[in-house]
């Protein structure tokens, strides 16, 4: 090809791209609003072409699910099956414990989840590419209420929180996103520390800051096994949001602190439909580190991301 | 050649990428890992292109991925502009009359931009991007993306009025 009169040599075009490039990523990394602003608009102009092109080849990538992963799906139906007998057994003596507590956190001034104005929304797209596992997309915006921050949940316990807010639609960083970090309560104790989740391993919540491990060896006082927890009052999303069970209780390294790992209400590896909580953060994130303490003071928000 | 002005073409060239990734390559999958098709876009137009327009259609193809990866914007430009340019300074003292030489550079750039992403992403501050798993998924994006790449190239030679170099 012959070289263009009027342009910049290759050399030094690449080296304007990539210095633009570097320009526009230290922008993004600062915060800087028109940068966020710009990227909401493209998406949003490209919603309608995108949701229009989805909705011509759907039937192309459920045929294609229903060749390579059939098998999965029947399992899967075999065992939700067994959970939703199961839950139906149970949910009459959550009902009636359910409204025990509601009276309890009124007297305490801790809002209850019940209350929260809710948005339902349908999960549009999960990650989009080979890294974002840990992400979806809901068909609601800022436009049904949705802003940054807010805890997204489903009938089982919470999912994540929201990330990004465009017009029509948000993504939703999942709970199976080891930085996400969020304080929880164990109901059993009225501990509250703060955990996430281990990486690639989606279902295990671990809580590893906060907790003190008994140091006079008195043992009966660690949280039970299959006791539930919670996400804390003093966190930045509401209260009593429920996390999953405890399924194993340890000290950790330095036998001072405790380790406790929760087996996960939801799998969010797997949804269709999630709750997106219309509640700004109750706190806000502190810088302070989080150190073990002998006292039982909160310290769930220090550190929440 | 046609009455539609080039950067018309181009953008045609990267919406339709862009959606594909963003309907069909959300389920369709193979071993789980999604083909990479804007960055498909940039290599073949540092491939068909050249090193001066190469790199400026694999920049605005990185800059559009960026506005819905969950990484800060300008990760993926800079990447596949580095890449397509890279495959423009390579590919210029070839003679090109095969369609495997083809899908052989355009996919291990594909492979490339697949892993220099990961890296400068964990750089930023992405987390997750840098695992076991990376060489697979960047070796499955290659395979899949090589198998594309004829169509790709078509699809940019077009956009880009003619400046198609290879047969």
């Amino acid at each position: 090809m012959a070289p263009s009169r009027g342009f910049a040599p290759p050399r030094r075009r690449i080296l304007l791209l990539v210095l633009c490039g570097f320009t526009l990523l230290t922008l993004d990394l600062s915060r800087f609003g028109p940068i966020g602003s710009a990227q909401s608009l493209v998406r949003d102009l490209l919603h309608p072409v995108v949701e229009v092109a989805g909705a011509i080849v759907s039937p192309f990538a459920n045929a294609w699910n229903a060749v390579f992963d059939y098998d999965d799906l029947e399992t899967q139906n075999r065992a939700l099956q067994a959970e939703l007998d199961q839950l139906r057994g149970t949910a009459l003596e959550v009902d009636a414990e359910r409204e025990a507590f509601r009276r309890l956190l009124a007297a305490t001034e801790i809002p209850y989840l019940g209350e929260v104005e809710r948005v339902t929304a349908m999960v549009v797209r999960r990650g989009i590419g080979n890294f974002d596992d840990d992400v979806i997309t809901i068909d609601k915006g800022s436009t049904s209420g949705i802003t940054t921050g807010m805890a997204v949940v489903t009938g089982a316990g919470m999912v994540g929180r929201v990330d990004r807010v465009d017009s029509t639609t948000a993504t939703v960083q999942l709970l199976s996103d080891s930085s996400m970090v969020v304080g929880v309560r164990l109901t059993d104790n009225d501990e509250i520390g703060l955990g996430s989740t281990i990486p690639n391993e989606p279902r295990v919540f671990r809580i590893d800051r906060g907790l003190d491990w008994p140091l006079d060896g008195d043992l009966s006082v660690l949280p039970a096994v299959g006791t539930p927890v919670v996400t804390a009052g003093s966190s930045r999303y509401p209260a009593e949001i429920p996390i999953g069970r405890i399924s194993a209780v340890e000290s950790a390294d330095d036998d001072r602190s405790m380790i406790v790992l929760v087996e996960m209400a939801n799998d969010v590896t797997d949804l269709s439909y999630v709750t997106v909580l219309l509640a700004e953060g109750m706190s806000q994130i502190s810088s302070e580190v989080v150190v073990p303490s002998t006292s039982t003071a909160p310290a769930a928000d220090a550190g929440e991301g | 050649m046609t009455a539609v002005p080039v950067p018309m073409r181009l953008a045609i060239v990267l919406v339709v990428g862009l959606t594909v990734q963003l309907t069909v390559f959300v389920d369709v999958r193979v071993a789980g890992v999604a083909p990479e098709l804007l960055a498909l876009v940039a290599v073949s137009a540092g491939f068909v292109a050249g090193p001066q327009r190469g790199p400026v259609v694999g920049f605005l193809s990185g800059l559009l991925w960026d506005v819905y990866l969950p990484t800060p914007l300008g990760v993926a430009a800079v990447v596949f502009a580095s890449v397509a340019y890279g495959v423009a300074m390579f590919s210029e003292g070839l003679f090109r009359d095969s369609r495997a030489q083809m899908a052989a550079i355009l996919g291990l750039a594909s492979t490339v931009c697949v892993i220099g992403y990961a890296l400068l992403g964990s750089i930023v501050g992405g987390s997750g991007l840098l695992s076991f798993g990376l060489l697979g998924i960047a070796v499955v994006v290659g395979l899949v993306n090589a198998l594309l790449s004829p169509i790709a190239a078509l699809m940019v030679a077009w956009a880009l009025d003619g400046e198609a170099q290879f047969r």
